[in-house]
């Protein structure tokens, strides 16, 4: 049943690679404003989820839903128009190598023919929004792995996209940058009632976006603040991929409480 | 997968590609100033390469034949031989060789470390078509030069040629440049430039193709570039056959 509370549906999408399954009727849907956490072990289908929702590759069987759109027979022509709604964040960041952080950060509005002072003024408060101004005129060969996500993460920002979807963006990076990821996820989630679909297998990931939030005070200035000081976070669920089949589907404290060996050796 | 099915499947994919190709150029966007970036980095690139192939090409040939005309007692033909040699056959493939190896691994290998690196789903993910963006100006480019690029390989040639005549063979520059223009007619150019307008569209296309089916890593892409250049360098010269002879059929013969 279709209703426009979600931002992402699925509805039994089953994929399958040759005689590898990759997905086997996976159903799940993420409201608006809310932030799914995908977790599981390597070559679990994870990655596959977030291409399926930007039409990179299409289901077997089943019905892909975003933004109230069923999405699933779309042509490349009208899935542009859907893309234009979502911001990816690739694992490695895949940035064009050939172009500047300013020209990668531009991309998508050069594309649109924004005229060029638009696009300046967009591309500087997204670098700011990451922190990473210093860096606008630097290729991506002379970053590191995080400032190169945290372009990434820039780069899909622009246009203001209501969905976003990040893949790995932690992994590989030491604790505090990914913790800055992890925080720049937050502030999305929380300040600008982005809805998303986080793929991870990192528990320390798992633990930041479930039990922390962003609130800016009085003076503009962003804190920090722990689950169950004074609010229960309600926007971040889980759900847990093995085999092609979601095997979990809750909060965190949900997710604890399982007795699933799987799910107990993934948290322990 | 056997052989047969593997080569059917690849033919079917190289054959959506040019569709794909074929009907985004009739829709906007077109993206004109890459295709005229690619112009330059694909075709005057290989400006220097072209120019010491057709050199020395039109040199050797002066060089071999002349011997054998002189044995005929008709080395006074000798730049009609090179010119004809080179208008006909060797400017367009030596010409197209040169970018299957250089140009063809090149799109290959560009493509492929993009799609590796996940820059062609990025390039979807924002809205780019990248067969419009990526594939399309790379073969507008080399259909456009390659052409260009064996009439230059065409003319070096025949003034390599010319050198040798004057300093190694002793015979007056106006005699091999008379024999020379005796045999360049319009059906002769006209053939000569509908060769690399094919071989650029095959050279492009097969890049392209091999590119964007890269599998593997950075191990694929060196498979695909590799593959590219093997590819597009046979089909050249087994289409060169098949041109060869509806050229003649259609221009050449009396």
């Amino acid at each position: 049943m279709t209703n426009n509370f979600n931002a992402i549906e699925f509805q039994d999408v089953s994929l399958a690679f040759g005689d590898n399954v990759i997905l086997n009727r996976v159903s799940f849907h993420v409201r608006y404003g809310e932030s799914k956490i995908v977790m599981g072990g390597s070559g679990t289908g994870k990655s596959t989820l977030l291409r399926l929702v930007l039409g990179l590759l299409k289901p077997d069987s089943g019905r892909i839903l975003v933004d109230g759109e069923d999405i699933t027979n779309y042509n490349e022509e009208q899935l542009m128009k859907v893309r234009s709604k979502i911001g990816m964040v690739f694992q490695e960041g895949a940035l064009f190598d050939s172009l500047s952080v300013y020209d990668n950060v531009a991309y998508r509005l050069r594309e649109q023919k924004v005229p060029e002072e638009t696009i300046q003024a967009v591309v500087m408060r997204m670098l700011r929004f990451v922190d990473l101004e210093d860096a606008v005129g630097k290729m991506p060969n002379e970053l590191s792995g995080g400032m190169r996500r945290r372009v990434g993460i820039a780069r899909a920002l622009v246009g203001n996209p209501k969905i976003i979807l990040y893949d790995e963006p932690t992994a590989g990076l030491d604790p505090i940058t990914a913790r800055t990821i992890c925080e720049l996820a937050l502030k999305l989630r929380d300040l600008e009632e982005v809805s998303s679909i986080f793929v991870t297998h990192r528990l320390q990931d798992m633990e930041v976006l479930a039990n922390e939030y962003v609130i800016r005070d009085d003076s503009g200035n962003l804190i920090f603040e722990h689950e169950g000081d004074r609010l229960c976070l309600i926007n971040t669920k889980f759900i847990m991929l093995k085999d092609g089949d979601i095997i979990f589907s809750g909060t965190d404290e949900e997710m604890k409480l399982e007795d699933n060996p799987y799910i107990r050796r993934f948290l322990s | 997968m056997n052989l047969i099915t593997r080569v059917l499947v690849e033919v079917q994919e190289l054959t959506l590609l040019i569709w794909r190709v074929v009907r985004g150029l009739s829709r906007s966007p077109r993206y004109w100033s890459e295709t005229v970036r690619q112009m330059d980095t694909l075709g005057f690139g290989s400006l220097a390469i072209i120019l010491l192939t057709g050199t020395f090409t039109g040199m050797v040939l002066a060089l071999n034949s002349a011997n054998t005309l002189q044995k005929f007692g008709v080395q006074s033909v000798t730049g009609q031989l090179v010119a004809t040699s080179l208008i006909r056959e060797l400017g367009p493939v030596l010409t197209c060789l040169m970018l299957a190896g250089r140009v063809g691994s090149g799109i290959a290998a560009e493509l492929g470390s993009m799609l590796v690196s996940e820059q062609i789903d990025a390039m979807r993910a924002l809205g780019t078509d990248p067969i419009k963006k990526l594939v399309a100006p790379r073969i507008i480019a080399l259909v456009a030069m390659a052409p260009i690029l064996t009439v230059i390989c065409d003319f070096v040639g025949v003034l390599g040629g010319l050198f040798v005549s004057i300093t190694l063979l002793h015979q007056p520059s106006t005699v091999y440049m008379a024999s020379a223009r005796d045999a360049v007619d319009y059906n002769e150019i006209i053939g000569g430039l509908i060769k690399p307008t094919v071989f650029g569209f095959i050279i492009a296309i097969i890049g392209c193709y091999k590119g964007l089916s890269t599998t593997g890593g950075t191990v694929g892409v060196g498979r695909s570039t590799t593959q590219s250049v093997v590819v597009a360098s046979i089909m050249v010269i087994a289409v060169d056959f098949l041109l060869s002879k509806l050229i003649i059929s259609l221009l050449l013969e009396p």
